[in-house]
């Protein structure tokens, strides 16, 4: 036995890299249950007793028998057979109920769910490639979480060692992800566990698809979560009247997919919906109330900014305890935006203002892989208001209601299943010690009670570089440690194969112990640090079960300046209200009010005459009266204008801000079925920036990756406003198609074993659009002979619904504008050619840089065309663009507007309509028209907007100087009369950010945008990225590949 | 292609038809815009005959702005020989001069594009005409000029909003660093050594940035590393740079001793010309940290240092005047890097920088030069600068950084920027301030000889104006 310890290391295994395979065989082997046999009665008396109904009893008894509740009171007779517990300074709690989770799923692989999840070979390219929604990309919702559970998840453990005795446990990583069941987290065996299933159908965002695969984009996603649940609807109807009389009708096509989600319908099961943000909100109540869903939203997180909405339809949220922190590592010189540190601040005030309201929510994990981190979360939604019953209701009761398991979950009443707690103080408090768990009337072994703890005997906190003794060499991991004054240690350790939280972390003296869960797929176990430390140095073993090694490490770095609190970030010293008020002025109106007048302007009405010394009268955001003798009523707000040009609102008849989850649903030829209708993003900056530059509408369009695009959106840039508040309400819905380069994907990267989408060819672009329009004609026949059978008194089988081909009927019956991305005077022509076979009109050709060549067929047709003013050269499709061809297709009678395709270029509309006077000659009046009047036109939105008319909404920029003169800079820009942005107002909104911004980071400030030296920001660890934070490119037509 | 500059062999015909009758009496305008035809024609073949026999040019009659700040006065400008031989009201006129009158015009220093890829790129998604970036991080002996092509078209359209000569700059892969060297080139000639004022003004560096963020063109998406691995490659390019640099010095003293052993690396003999002195470097770098990195580099290694690109340059702006290091600033027309910056705040960075009392000039690649637009937005050069006057940067500043700055960075400024005798004569003659976008170059004066105002974009215009009215 003289063998040294590395020898025998070596023995029995030989390096680092044995850990994997060892830890993923003992990983595999199925955890040995603690349960206690045989299961006896139990009575715990003298109890302080939290009811969880809002009841608390002192000096109590509680008598379980057979797995449930039999008594509960402070006059209850203790059974002689029953295995009393003292409950002398303890309290009975319900056992915690974690609402949402994947507890003791197994991550088995199911072909068909998967579908979607295409590739390259050996990446799953094996799949047949998704043609469509009637592919069923990601969807499995026969998957049952209650058939897949085991008990081999450690994480059963942990959770129940923390008080958790229930959880829904749901499939994910697919649309229709599957069953969720509430199951109990005891026992040695999967059936046993469970208390009901189903409870949910879960849908997640998070399914299959990507750039070459449908679906690709948010808008994707959404539009296929809306054509399956249409097909369902659908499918009910037909199977009924099918089943009712079979004979002599076509059968109707069997659809494993359907039947689950058919039967949720019918039976009012919950769908569990994503969303966090307020828009997501909005997006998912949208779907539920189109389809009658009964909506269970989860991650919740922003909900602050939609109780209302939540509160009267009586929404029941699920909020997600992993609250929203900064990103780690990262730049520290990187701006967080005002938007997000808002975010990072209000999500944890979501639970108070839910229950303030009286909406029902929960908590679950989300994305948490430990109990301490749970509570963490617990504590900070009280230290936000969260009165500490409700938390407590949001961890028992409240699940079992919005479950519908209350009738045997979530309280301490008799007769309910007898999952408790028994603990010194509330679950998630930070000294809690609990004493005893009950799942089913079992008992589990109680936590093992922290040990004494001395007071630290040196700090910790710093970066170390530790060094793990293997037989094959030193492993380098890096720990990033806090310590708080009274020994608590957190962070974070990195190594090669990523990077874990540090969990239960204690520095006693000089002795330094902390945890970290190792996982592979769903299963884990904790490695465990035991270490001491002297001075920069430390020295021990790590151990993960059987296992154990020697590590060694020093410090390498300070500890992080401000993290000095327990490593728990410091809640931030603004008042939410004060950051509320910040945020209005934000993201929001100047001011209210949308009555005034404007005088002593130049007024270009545009449709009309150029008023010198003019001005305007505003009424209720609508023009009231233009003129140059204005008889102004007594008390309205009067604004001089110093002599500036007033001009109608700058329209961008093609743009791409606002929008959410990207811009290309590019997956297939035609994707007709999406829309940018169903992911307006109303928190781009980028219309605050398209204000300052004078526009109030925009074109929102899909992107130019297919011949068939998706829906369009027109927007007023109402800023602060929801999704619906920025619609432009009454104009056409468009839809956008692409010629040419774009389409053809001729400079798109091939990947190997990936097959080229058709069409790649001018030939097979146009052929496109014509099977897609021959395909509508028959589906509209089909509704059509439908509908005349219906009429006729027959009782046919209904058609289902595409939404795809639904699109292009609207556009052969001339209910939507066509905007199609073109560029030679050849495929211009071919197109206009092929709309007039299929019978509609284009009503917009964009780009169209070679329009000025075909500029009197363009006419004839009475297509519309929107370009740039100057770019070119950027492609062989743009090489023959010239900069004169605006004015030279007005020159031949087409309605021409100049669009800016560009976040960037749309400030600045006016200087490239401008450049048609220097290029062709257009006269200012002609050229403000390009982006002003013309545009409207070509959006269907003339009557409304385009012009300064009596009776048209009071869209209005004021300049400095001549509008379309590049020295001219926007001073006030109003929408509906309402002032959104305004030059002056502008200072004060940035001071307010820099003001915020300061405050919220302290000292360090969040980077040095107010002028002087910057200062490192001090950047704390975290669990995760929030998900707030989207880094999509800004999207150009131009710069499609 | 058609040739694009009018010399002595040009025909002495306009370039282009103008189609029939019927087209032109179409508009209101039509007549007026056939007279301004008419005249550039006519000044057209003035110029060509002019040069044709080598004779010496006279500007006459029109307002000349000599320099920017300083007041216009009336006048005439001499020219003979490609250079600027007398200015002013008393200027003799030699004898068989040939005079081109100007009378209600005015007369400019040509503009310069002070780092420019024009030239080097016809279509920007055709790589078989872009000669940008050679493979390899270190390429110092390259020179840009080397595959300017003289017939490109985008010349002839930068040069009609008064543009005449450009610092064009070879650029660098994903991960070069040393690109190579910046030629200033006219924008007119009918070869590249026609085109030549310097073969080599400055090394082109860009700047090994901490990035982030990196975009997948694969998956068409943003992906994020962690910053300090993102550091660490950043810190280790740096390095690697001044590796070079040490190395660069090192061979140029065993040369100097005459070393027979040191075999000769035309890369650090190219480099060596910095550490010489002959040469600045021009390094693009866009993020504050790395600005200040790149002073620190340029003052660590003794190199007289350009920045290139200069979005966070207002945050040093003092010690950028204080060091009197000059900017090359990218677009004005920019979004702001970050969502909370002021959404004028690239707008306003030129005036600030200007304010500071640092030396501004506007390249049309400076910020580093990926986007569609690249070399084919040179054109608008001016008015970007008059953006930047819209937010705060003084007119004469602004025309400063469009001609006397860039000629000065370059080390130049005894040759180019004003109108001054002696210097290169590159001119345009205009009918209003440059900066205003209604304002039309009359008359290009590049290295002494009258260059047509024509282009591409021009020719299809008037070709296309002209077609008969389609039928259907």
């Amino acid at each position: 036995m003289n063998e040294t310890f590395a020898q025998r290391r070596r023995g029995a295994a030989g390096g680092w890299c044995w850990m994997l395979p060892v830890a993923a065989l003992w990983l595999a082997a199925p955890a040995v249950g603690e349960r206690p046999v045989p299961p006896p009665f139990y009575a715990i008396r003298d109890a302080r007793v939290v009811t969880g109904t809002g009841e608390i009893l002192d000096r109590a008894t509680v008598v379980l028998a057979d797995g449930l509740i039999t008594a509960v009171g402070t006059d209850v007779p203790i059974p002689a057979d029953a295995w009393v517990i003292d409950g002398r300074g303890l309290t009975v709690y319900p056992g915690l109920f974690d609402a949402l989770t994947d507890l003791g799923l197994t991550q088995e692989e199911d072909g068909e769910g998967q579908r979607g999840r295409g590739g390259p070979p050996g990446f799953g390219g094996d799949q047949p490639p998704i043609r469509g929604p009637e592919d069923r990309p990601g969807t499995q919702p026969w998957v049952s979480a209650a058939d897949r559970l085991s008990t081999a998840d450690r994480r059963l453990e942990s959770w129940r060692e923390a008080g958790f005795t229930t959880a829904v446990t749901a499939p994910g990583g697919a649309f229709f992800a599957g069953q969720a069941a509430v199951v109990d987290l005891g026992g040695d065996d999967p059936r046993s566990m469970v208390v009901a299933s189903p409870v949910a159908q879960r849908i997640s965002l998070d399914g299959p698809g990507g750039f070459r695969t449908f679906p690709g984009s948010l808008m994707g996603r959404l539009s296929y979560l809306k054509q399956v649940f249409s097909d369902a609807r659908h499918e009910e109807r037909v199977q009924a009247l099918y089943q009712a009389s079979p004979a002599g009708r076509e059968r109707p096509v069997y659809d494993r997919a359907l039947g689950p989600i058919r039967q949720a319908l019918s039976r009012g099961l919950p769908f569990l919906l994503p969303a966090h943000l307020g828009r997501e909100i909005d997006r998912m109540l949208a779907i539920a109330g189109e389809y009658d869903l009964r909506p269970i939203l989860y991650g919740g997180q922003g909900a602050y900014a939609r109780v209302a909405a939540l509160a009267e339809r009586r929404v029941p949220v699920l909020v997600s305890l992993e609250w929203p922190e900064a990103e780690k590592d990262r730049d520290p010189e990187a701006d967080t935006p005002f938007r997000e540190l808002y975010h990072r601040r209000l999500a944890a005030v979501t639970p108070q203002r839910l229950h303030a309201a009286g909406v029902p929510f929960a908590f679950y994990s989300g994305g948490l892989s430990s109990p301490s981190q749970i509570f963490d979360g617990v504590r900070r939604a009280i230290e936000e208001g969260l009165p500490a019953g409700a938390a407590l209701a949001a961890l028992t009761i409240a699940p079992a209601r919005i479950f519908g398991v209350d009738d045997r979950l979530g309280s301490v009443e008799p007769g309910k299943i007898a999952n408790l707690v028994l603990a010194t103080a509330e679950p998630w408090a930070e000294d809690v010690e609990i004493k005893a768990v009950f799942v089913d009337g079992y008992r589990y072994a109680e936590r093992t009670p922290a040990e004494p703890a001395e007071p630290p005997a040196a700090d910790v906190s710093g970066t170390w570089k530790l060094t793990l003794e293997t037989p094959r060499g030193g492993r380098e991991m890096t720990a990033e440690l806090t310590m708080s004054k009274d020994g608590k240690v957190s962070g974070e350790l990195r190594g090669e194969r990523g990077s874990q939280t540090i969990e239960k972390g204690r520095m006693s003296g000089d002795r330094l112990r902390f945890k970290t869960t190792f996982s592979m797929g769903t299963r884990s176990r904790e490695v465990s640090y035991n270490l001491t430390v002297e001075g920069d140095e430390l020295s021990g073993t790590v151990s993960a079960g059987p296992m154990a090694m020697e590590v060694r490490g020093e410090r390498s770095g300070e500890a992080p300046a401000a993290a000095a609190d327990g490593g728990e970030k410091a809640a931030p010293a603004v008042p939410v209200d004060e950051l509320e008020r910040a945020m209005a002025i934000v993201q929001g109106p100047v001011r209210d009010g949308d009555s005034f007048a404007i005088v002593n302007a130049r007024v270009y009405t545009v449709s009309g005459e150029t008023l010198d010394g003019g001005g305007v009268i505003v009424e209720d955001g609508k023009i009231a009266a233009v003129g140059t003798d204005l008889d102004i009523p007594d008390g309205l707000e009067v604004i001089d204008a110093g002599g500036g040009s007033l001009i109608p609102g700058i329209i961008d008849a093609h743009s791409h801000i606002a929008i959410e989850g990207g811009v290309n649903e590019g997956s297939l030829a035609v994707t007709s079925m999406v829309t940018v209708d169903d992911v307006i993003d109303p928190d781009d900056v980028a219309i605050y920036r398209a204000l300052a530059g004078g526009v109030t509408t925009i074109n929102a369009l899909h992107g130019s990756a297919n011949p068939i695009g998706g829906g369009n959106a027109v927007l007023k840039l109402r800023w602060g406003k929801d999704a619906a508040g920025l619609r432009f309400d009454g104009a056409p819905p468009g839809i956008k198609f692409a010629l040419g380069e774009n389409p053809k994907r001729s400079r798109g990267p091939s990947l190997p074993g990936v097959p080229q989408r058709y069409p790649a060819t001018r030939m097979g672009v146009m052929d496109v659009i014509r099977q897609a329009f021959t395909e509508a004609r028959e589906y509209r026949k089909t509704w059509r002979d439908y509908e005349r059978a219906v009429a006729a008194g027959e009782k046919p089988l209904p058609p289902r619904r595409d939404f795809k081909l639904e699109r292009l009927v609207e556009i052969l019956d001339g209910k939507r504008l066509v905007h199609a991305h073109c560029y030679r005077a050849d495929e211009i022509l071919q197109l206009l050619r092929l709309a007039e076979e299929q019978g509609f009109r284009i009503a917009t050709l964009q780009h169209v840089l070679e329009g000025y060549k075909v500029a009197d067929e363009i006419a004839a047709h009475g297509a519309g065309a929107s370009t740039f003013s100057d770019w070119w050269g950027y492609k062989v499709e743009a090489y023959d663009a010239i900069p004169h061809n605006a004015a030279l297709m007005t020159e031949r009678g087409v309605v021409v507007s100049i669009n800016s395709d560009s976040g960037e270029e749309m400030r600045h509309l006016n200087q490239e309509a401008g450049k048609a006077m220097k290029w062709g000659g257009l006269s200012e009046l002609e050229a403000l028209k390009l982006v002003t009047l013309n545009p409207a036109r070509q959006l269907g939105i003339a009557d409304r907007v385009g012009s300064i008319e009596v009776g048209k909404d009071a869209d209005l920029v004021l300049y400095d100087g001549p509008p379309l003169a590049l020295g001219s800079v926007v001073q006030k820009t109003f929408v509906d009369g309402v002032l959104y942005f305004d030059r002056e107002a502008d200072r004060r909104r940035q001071a307010t950010i820099e003001e915020i911004e300061q405050k919220l980071l302290g000292e360090a400030g969040n980077n040095d945008r107010a002028e002087g030296e910057a200062a490192p920001t001090a950047h704390h660890a975290s669990s995760h990225a929030s998900t707030l934070l989207r880094h999509e490119p800004r999207y150009s037509c131009r710069e499609e590949h | 292609m058609q040739a694009t500059i009018r010399g002595k062999n040009t025909p002495l015909s306009s370039p282009v038809s103008y189609g029939g009758e019927d087209r032109r009496s179409r508009t209101r305008r039509a007549g007026r815009r056939w007279l301004r035809i008419l005249s550039r024609t006519v000044a057209v073949l003035l110029a060509t005959a002019a040069t044709a026999a080598a004779q010496p040019l006279v500007l006459d009659g029109g307002t000349i702005h000599a320099a920017a700040g300083e007041e216009p006065f009336a006048g005439r400008v001499v020219i003979d020989g490609g250079r600027i031989v007398a200015v002013g009201e008393a200027a003799e006129v030699p004898e068989g001069a040939v005079r081109l009158d100007v009378a209600g015009l005015h007369v400019y220093p040509g503009l310069c594009d002070a780092l420019s890829r024009i030239g080097l790129v016809e279509i920007g998604a055709v790589a078989a005409t872009v000669d940008t970036a050679e493979i390899g991080a270190y390429n110092p002996h390259l020179k840009a000029i080397t595959a300017v092509h003289p017939a490109s078209e985008v010349i002839p359209v930068t040069r009609e909003t008064g543009i005449t000569h450009a610092v064009v700059a070879p650029g660098t892969d994903r991960d070069g660093v040393v690109a190579g060297q910046a030629s200033l080139l006219h924008l007119a000639g009918w070869t590249v050594e026609e085109m030549a004022i310097e073969t080599s003004v400055a090394m082109v560096i860009a700047w090994p940035e901490i990035q982030t963020r990196s975009f997948d063109f694969a998956t068409f998406s943003v992906r994020e590393s962690p910053f300090s691995e993102a550091k660490e490659q950043a810190e280790e390019a740096q390095n690697e740079l001044r590796d070079w640099f040490d190395a660069a010095r090192q061979y140029q003293r065993a040369m100097a001793a005459g070393s027979d052993r040191v075999e000769r690396d035309l890369k650090l003999e190219a480099l060596a010309r910095v550490l010489d002195g002959q040469l600045p470097v021009v390094i693009q770098a866009n993020a504050k940290r790395d600005l200040e990195a790149a002073i620190a580099f340029a003052e660590e290694q003794d190199v007289r240092l350009i920045l290139a690109g200069g979005r966070d340059a207002w945050k040093i702006k003092d010690q950028l005047a204080e060091k009197k290091i000059p900017v090359i600033l990218g677009r004005t027309q920019s979004l702001p890097a970050e969502e909370d910056d002021p959404y004028d705040r690239p707008y306003r960075t030129a005036g600030e920088l200007a304010a500071a009392g640092v030396t501004i000039a506007f390249g049309s690649s400076a910020g580093g030069g990926f986007g569609p637009g690249g070399p084919h937005s040179a054109r608008t050069l001016p008015y970007e600068a008059a953006m930047a006057v819209a937010f705060g940067l003084p007119r004469d500043v602004a025309l400063a950084a469009l001609t006397r700055n860039p000629a000065e960075i370059f080390g130049r400024g005894d040759e180019l920027g004003t109108i001054e005798a002696g210097k290169i004569a590159n001119l345009i003659v205009t009918d209003g301030d440059p900066l205003e976008l209604t304002t039309e170059v009359r008359h290009l004066i590049i290295d002494g000889k009258e260059v047509t105002t024509d282009n591409r974009h021009r020719a299809l215009y008037e070709k296309y104006r002209a077609r008969p009215g389609a039928e259907r």
